[in-house]
């Protein structure tokens, strides 16, 4: 073991009261840190993977056709083609499946599924409502979203047998005080045409509320039947293996297929927005503690250099050099910063399983009855980071004091 | 055919000047000393004549303004802090009036310290020659305990076998019996002359005590940053 490491673990043991104080600044920062992370960032997730789930990475929607204006003299380099971004579009869909078979020679599509889409009026025997109706094409759709796993009631193969199955959203069932079995009519576009019966297959619950209260899904034929749509498809969600990638892929598709393609990121930005400056808020605030914890260990330290100034210059004396004075108090940072990190993660992680268990019932943009937390290795990592950079910098002044005591000062003043 | 004794330490014409402007004092006027293996010199003054500035400069713990220096081989004027550093750990072993242990560690520690920054043994060979150094001045035994619960005489015993832990050339103490009673200032003397003088080391003293100053083998009276007056101690054969 290094000299310097050897001192510094003697004199940081010898006061633990001191050390004592100077850790548990650090334990809880990081604690906080990692706790806060964790219940901002997996409300986060679990709200992406409920988007992702209901309604895929990237929606591919109507087609269009660049308009371009004629020449403009736009400075005096040149001419230049004026608004390329002015287009007209066209309502829906056509040859969808084409398309998917194209889509999926990207290494990133793992699934596609068209829909058709409209609104109509549904009736049961006590509640009329407005419906979102989502026709799909059941073997694509199970491929690109989480919909087997959003059934709560019923049986998806009672839906993929009967062509007038209907699966209901959670609260939409419950609005139309509908179970399953139940029948309903859907009124269709053509206001002389007869209203078809339809049987509830099933009731899912993706966790969005907008979606959980107004879709119904059924056949994709059945659908363009009865919202009367001529196009093939109104929409192709996609599943991505990296999500994350969904808005240079987006791009890539609309030049590709001359079809609006919409990421998740752009669709649910406003809501993307509210949980990354929460999180950002939180990590703000709980820094501000790992701060005021270096300034802590930034006072004891200093008192500490005070308090040794003797045993500086003793060392000094028997031949450890500057830099040998300065690593014994770095190092002191180093123990405290690493036996405060390891313990303020273990303490975080333990915060975290608690809250994870406080009941919360929320039923707006999320749907859960829990506190959600998101157990990722990252906020671990960045924890004892900013406790590391902290405690360092609050132990480099005083280190560096330490080493600049010329020991002959003090000597001198001890000796008389 | 006569054989040369090479001197352990050489000092010639040293100045030393303290404070700014008007409180500038010149406070060593050119002093010159030769310490030989296995004699013990006496430094003796009033105090503020310059004894504790000359033990710093010879020590290397602060520069001379004026004047050379040799310890060893080693020409000191040249030499930068991390060597001055070296050779102070290597060369040199200090004994402090207030013996200035690190009073968190144990009496062993306190002597392997010094050890520890040479390097240049394995932490057993260390601590068995920590023993062997705390034996010789009569502590073997309290090895393990924390210096703070040692007394006065013991922990200036402690000091000793620091200072000798190295096996330095030249050893250099600072009022060593000023803070003891007679009882523990003549063991701490005697074994200190006693370690110096079988090891062939060569010890500077500085002390306001007449009685050890005569038992030395010389003595340099000083005054106003000169030594003014170097004669053999009582003791000299």
């Amino acid at each position: 073991m290094a000299p310097p490491l050897y001192i510094a673990i003697r004199f940081i043991t010898s006061r633990k009261r001191s050390l004592f104080f100077s850790m548990i600044g650090v334990v809880c920062g990081v604690a906080f840190f990692i706790c806060t992370q964790a219940q901002t960032r997996g409300f986060e997730k679990y709200f992406i993977e409920t988007v992702l789930g209901s309604s895929g990475a990237i929606v591919l929607s109507d087609r269009f056709q660049p308009r371009y204006t004629q020449f403009e003299n736009i400075d005096t380099s040149g001419l230049v083609a004026g608004n390329q971004q002015s287009r007209k579009y066209y309502d829906g869909i056509t040859d969808p499946y084409r398309i998917i078979r194209v889509a999926r020679s990207f290494s990133n599509v793992l699934g596609a599924a068209p829909v058709v889409r409209g609104n109509s009026s549904a009736n049961s025997s006590f509640q009329t409502e407005i419906v979102r109706l989502e026709g799909i094409d059941l073997r694509y759709h199970l491929e690109a979203t989480s919909l087997k796993d959003q059934i709560i009631f019923g049986n998806i193969d009672e839906f993929r047998l009967h062509p007038y199955a209907i699966m209901l959203g959670s609260l939409l069932a419950d609005k139309l005080q509908l179970k399953v079995g139940d029948t309903l009519t859907l009124a269709g576009k053509d206001p002389k045409a007869e209203n078809k019966t339809f049987t509830v297959a099933a009731i899912f619950r993706s966790g969005v509320n907008v979606v959980d209260e107004n879709r119904a899904y059924l056949h994709i034929k059945t659908a363009q039947s009865i919202l009367g749509k001529p196009s093939d498809a109104s929409i192709i969600i996609f599943r991505l293996r990296d999500p994350q990638r969904a808005p240079q892929l987006a791009e890539q598709f609309e030049r590709l297929f001359n079809h609006r393609a919409r990421s998740w990121q752009e669709r649910e930005q406003g809501n993307l927005q509210i949980f990354s400056t929460l999180r950002v808020s939180a990590a703000i605030t709980v820094s501000l503690i790992i701060l005021l914890a270096g300034f802590g260990i930034f006072n004891v330290l200093t008192l500490t250099v005070l308090d040794k100034l003797r045993e500086i210059a003793i060392l000094r004396s028997m031949g450890y050099h500057r830099s040998d004075i300065r690593s014994i108090f770095l190092w002191q940072g180093f123990i405290i910063a690493l036996f405060g990190s390891i313990l303020g993660c273990a303490f975080g992680g333990l915060l975290t399983y608690g809250i994870s268990l406080i009941p919360l019932r929320i039923r707006g943009i999320i749907y859960t009855d829990h506190f959600i937390v998101d157990w990722s290795w990252e906020h671990y990592v960045y924890g004892s980071l900013i406790a590391f950079v902290a405690v360092l910098i609050a132990t480099y002044f005083p280190a560096r004091r330490a080493a600049s005591v010329p020991p002959v000062d003090i000597l001198r003043g001890a000796g008389q | 055919m006569s054989h040369v004794i090479e001197p352990c330490l050489v000092c010639e014409n040293l100045e030393k000047y303290l404070g700014e402007d008007e409180n500038r004092v010149h406070v060593l006027r050119g002093v010159s000393l030769t310490l030989e293996p296995g004699l013990v010199h006496a430094v003796v003054g009033p105090s503020g004549c310059g004894k504790s500035s000359l033990l710093y400069i010879l020590g290397l713990l602060d520069n001379p303004d004026e004047g050379s220096l040799r310890i060893g081989s080693h020409q000191v004027a040249t030499l930068q802090d991390e060597d001055l550093s070296d050779t102070r750990n290597e060369l040199l072993g200090f004994i402090f009036q207030f013996h200035f242990l690190l009073q968190d560690f144990t009496a062993g520690e306190n002597v392997m310290i010094p050890m520890r920054r040479l390097g240049n043994l394995t932490i057993p060979e260390m601590q068995e020659r920590a023993v062997s150094l705390l034996e010789a001045v009569g502590l073997g035994s309290k090895a393990t305990r924390p210096s703070r619960h040692l007394s006065g005489g013991e922990q200036q015993r402690v000091a000793i076998a620091r200072s000798l832990a190295n096996n330095p050339n030249v050893i250099l103490a600072d009022e060593p019996t000023g803070n003891l009673d007679t009882a523990n200032s003549e063991r701490v003397f005697s074994l200190l002359t006693k370690l110096v003088r079988e090891n062939a080391k060569a010890l500077l003293l500085v002390t306001h005590n007449p009685e050890i100053a005569e038992r030395c083998d010389w003595v340099h009276e000083m005054r106003d940053g000169l030594i003014i007056e170097s004669r053999p101690g009582s003791n000299i054969s």
